[in-house]
């Protein structure tokens, strides 16, 4: 390849670098947060060298000097943790943590080359020092290196010797199965072995030449190459990982250390892949070798054909090729479990779900044209109908029912589990805690529930101020939790949930509430209520989200940020979302975050007032009952009480709460809705039916307008606007006369658009949509 | 690439019916020279004779195209012919060597002769 070959290749291929280094990184960062939780856990272990291997080695590629030279230390450190010379301490996972974020910007750098920072430089260079002294000299250093919160925990020491000791020439077993995609990828096995050779001796090498398809089922470009041997070296576990860094993704490799003992094939028989046969098994675990499995099955052959009964193969392996009874027992357990999982997963080796990557931005403009296509499909089936030819009206509902599937599977294509989100707060959580001096539990819940990836990527933030803030506020001091009766460690709960039709989302912490005496006075100092007035408790509680509110006695460089909870508040309802906090003082406080489950399109109720068209979003219509003109008292808002079912259900009339022109019919419907816990109804006077809403943004002119989330466009063109249902039964259940006192003019009920403006508002709302 | 492409030309040593192989067994030539040995196997006479390979223009060789090699071989043994590699270039042995395939070369050897003394056929 040319020079100018590989500068245009690393020119393509260095964001994909750069975003699977980020999720590597992130990867690492969760298993060391897990690691703390269960320090000597080898498989996190192992799964941490890996991480940073992959990093390493795909940075080598693109020839990110900083980046190898770096991860390189931290490399050497977890690969001294995994052989147990260095144990995990908090100071220790500290370090490593602050060198996942050195190692992150590095990445980021590389996506984004900027001048030399001799700060960074030195920042980095003092982290390679600590990593240096915690891993070179052993577990002695660790302690040496041992800040505040690393004194209760002195490190394990375990077999110290190897780090310096003279070589002797240890031999490894190496299998290695290279990937598929090996020659693809540009890698050649024979470069890979003959570097092998550079760091030693290799003996008994045997490729199974049984394993390469003949000529006519052959791929020439698979590799089908699977190699045995043994490596007879000074180098250490990483140093021969190393070798095989470019295929490392790819290919199965099992190293058996020198020395091995039955226990540690045992163990690498339980961290095998799944492989039915027992003397695959065993020689993926590098037990026996191949020939030693020939040996012993022809040995089992020659048994059976003399008539005698033939010994059960692990037997035969223990006789001849001196396998020990208890890896064979390893084996045949793993080999029966594997037996059974099958039968329940219906057959076959069970496949990992397999992911594409795709454009945010094309999936985007698919979701942009399938409005179009819902919004165009609604306008032919309402023509069909109109037309009154059955054959034309089946054929659009037909096509209608498709397009709802094709909705429905678009944009769950954009869905995304939360958990992702919730298990980046638990660096947030670590390091907040730590700083602040605080013990917390964190506990999540819920992160299997998926929400659209906007939405997701726009709540991260609101979603840790809100962490740091039940931490900073909430939670009190260990000290201040013993005197109050409580355990030392705090807890603070994350969830996530459906409920009808969008997400709630749970912070729920055991502090001490909110103080609301103290929330209180800070209010009458800034003026936000007027001196001496005692709103109730729950506005009290909402004056948290108010501009320009702390109620911090000092501020701290977490919450004092300048972003405070009105802001959070805002860019939760720029989601169309809504936080409400319930506080219990001295037992904690749980903020709820309900949000929509998409942010493009809905499956809506439609209804008609006089001349305009509104639209429920149909998850929370609960059911439709008939108006009766006689019942009850109806106040100059137009709010009344009908009886359902024995219970009271408070009824809004929109067109007295939005003033809309037009005598009300004589028959009228109640649109029955469930706003959170409570349920209330709408008067309306037509039922129009399902209707799938592409939902616009209002125009600049409609922001203000209290109760609606958005608009569509109907198939006839005409503009119906979206309610936000908790949205309307707050503007509903204002006392009367308040909105008019205290609402600012903008937040004033202004009559919904006439027709006429509804039409001018048309090209408003499309103009939004445009790129 | 454009060498490698010329070297593909003289697959087939009219004389004898035997297979050179070319100067050139990689990834680079794998895929275009997979097609022309399926030909030239689907060609042998099935007599059982054993089939003949000549080795001595190989310059060039990565695991790919020893894995192509190793799979003609393959397709040899189900057929029940056996496979001979005439004149090995010191390449092709090295290669062997590299991947643990001594004892297969070995066994690929024309009965009488020996293998080439590192570096004669170079």
């Amino acid at each position: 390849m040319s020079p100018d070959h590989d500068t245009s290749f690393i020119a393509e291929a260095l964001p994909a670098f750069v975003s699977e280094a980020h999720e590597q990184l992130h990867s690492l960062e969760q298993l060391l947060l897990q690691l703390e939780q269960a320090p000597g856990d080898a498989e996190l272990l192992n799964a941490l060298f890996r991480c940073a291997h992959t990093v390493k080695g795909s940075a080598g590629i693109f020839g990110l000097d900083r980046v190898v030279a770096f991860t390189h230390h931290v490399e050497t450190l977890l690969d001294q943790l995994r052989e147990g010379r260095v144990s995990l301490t908090p100071a220790l996972g500290t370090l490593l943590l602050q060198c996942n974020d050195q190692i992150r910007a590095l990445v980021a750098e590389a996506g984004a080359p900027g001048a030399d920072d001799p700060e960074a430089d030195a920042a980095r260079a003092a982290l390679v020092q600590r990593l240096q002294q915690a891993g070179a000299t052993g577990p002695g250093a660790v302690a040496g290196l041992a800040d505040r919160d690393a004194a209760g925990a002195p490190p394990v020491a375990a077999g110290a010797t190897t780090a310096g000791a003279p070589a002797t020439g240890r031999r490894w077993h190496l299998a290695v199965a290279f990937g598929p995609d090996t020659f693809r990828n540009g890698m050649d096995p024979l470069a890979i072995l003959n570097y092998l050779r550079g760091m030693g001796t290799v003996q008994a090498l045997a490729l199974d030449i049984d394993g390469v398809p003949p000529l006519s089922q052959l791929d020439p470009e698979t590799c089908a190459l699977t190699f045995e041997f043994a490596l007879d070296t000074q180098a250490t576990r990483a140093e021969i990982e190393s070798a095989f860094s470019f295929v490392r993704e790819d290919c199965r490799l099992h190293i058996v250390e020198p020395g091995a003992r039955p226990e540690d094939f045992v163990a690498m028989i339980e961290a095998l892949p799944d492989n039915p046969r027992l003397g695959e098994i065993l020689i993926a675990a590098g037990a026996i070798s191949r020939v030693q499995l020939q040996q012993a099955l022809t040995a089992q052959g020659r048994a059976g054909e003399a008539g005698r009964p033939a010994a059960p193969l692990g037997r035969v392996l223990q006789a001849t090729a001196g396998v020990s009874p208890q890896v064979v027992d390893a084996a045949l357990a793993k080999q029966e479990r594997q037996r059974a999982a099958p039968a329940a997963a219906a057959g076959g080796v069970p496949e990992e779900p397999r992911y594409i990557r795709v454009q945010a931005d094309r999936l985007d403009a698919v979701i942009n044209l399938l409005g179009e296509l819902v919004i165009a499909g609604a306008g032919a089936s309402l023509l069909a109908r109109q037309t009154r030819q059955g054959a034309l009206v089946e054929a659009t509902t037909h096509i209608g029912r498709l397009i709802e599937d094709i909705r429905n599977g678009t944009l769950q294509l954009r869905m995304v589990p939360i958990g992702e989100t919730f298990a980046r707060l638990r660096r947030v959580v670590r390091d907040t805690a730590a700083e602040l001096g605080k013990d917390v539990a964190l506990e999540l819940a819920g992160g299997e529930t998926e929400l659209d990836k906007s939405v997701v990527e726009r709540i991260a933030d609101p979603l840790m101020h809100l962490v740091r803030n039940a931490l900073d506020h909430g939670l009190e001091s260990p000290a201040q939790r013993q005197a109050a009766g409580k355990p030392a460690t705090g807890r603070l709960l994350l969830s996530a949930c459906h409920d009808s039709g969008s997400i709630l989302i749970r912070i729920t912490d055991d502090g001490r509430g909110i103080q609301r005496q103290k929330v209180l006075e800070r209010a009458w100092d800034r003026g936000l209520v007027e001196r001496g007035t005692v709103p109730p408790d729950p506005d009290i509680d909402r004056l948290i989200f108010e501009p320009g509110f702390s109620t911090a006695e000092q501020v701290t460089n977490l919450s004092g940020r300048g972003v405070g909870m009105d802001v959070v508040r805002r860019n939760i309802e720029a989601l169309r979302g809504t936080v409400t906090l319930h506080s219990e003082p001295g037992a904690g406080a749980t903020v709820e975050i309900r949000l929509p489950l998409t942010l493009a399109i809905i499956d809506g109720f439609l209804v008609g007032v006089g001349a305009s068209r509104f639209i429920f979003p149909l998850e929370s219509v609960v059911e439709v009952i008939e108006h009766r003109a006689a019942q009850g008292r109806t106040d100059d808002r137009g709010r009344s009480v009908v009886q359902l079912r024995g219970a009271a259900l408070p009824v809004a009339d929109l067109r007295l709460l939005y003033g809309l022109e037009g005598p009300a019919p004589e028959r009228s419907s109640v649109v029955v809705l469930q706003a959170g816990e409570h349920r209330y109804g709408v008067r309306v006077d037509t039922l129009l039916g399902q209707h799938q809403t592409v939902i616009k943004p209002l125009g600049r002119m409609f922001r203000s307008l209290r109760g609606m989330s958005g608009s569509s466009i109907l198939g006839n063109g005409e503009v119906a606007l979206i309610f936000d249902v908790p949205a309307l039964a707050a503007l509903a259940a204002d006392p009367p006369g308040r909105a008019a006192a205290d609402a600012p003019p903008a937040r004033r009920n202004p009559p919904p658009p006439p027709q006429r403006e509804a039409a001018a508002a048309r090209p408003q709302a499309v103009k939004d949509t445009q790129p | 690439m454009q060498s490698a492409l010329c070297d593909l030309q003289p697959t087939r040593a009219p004389a004898d019916g035997a297979l050179a192989l070319p100067s050139e067994l990689s990834i680079y030539t794998a895929a275009e020279l997979h097609p022309r040995w399926l030909l030239w196997l689907e060609a042998l006479p099935p007599d059982g004779a054993p089939a003949r390979l000549h080795g001595g223009a190989v310059d060039q060789v990565d695991a790919a195209g020893m894995q192509l090699l190793l799979s003609l071989a393959r397709a040899l043994a189900l057929r029940g012919q056996a496979l001979q590699l005439h004149e090995p270039s010191l390449v092709l042995q090295q290669a062997c060597q590299a991947l643990g395939l001594q004892a297969w070369l070995q066994a690929c050897q024309p009965a009488p002769a020996r293998p080439q003394p590192a570096g004669a056929c170079a």
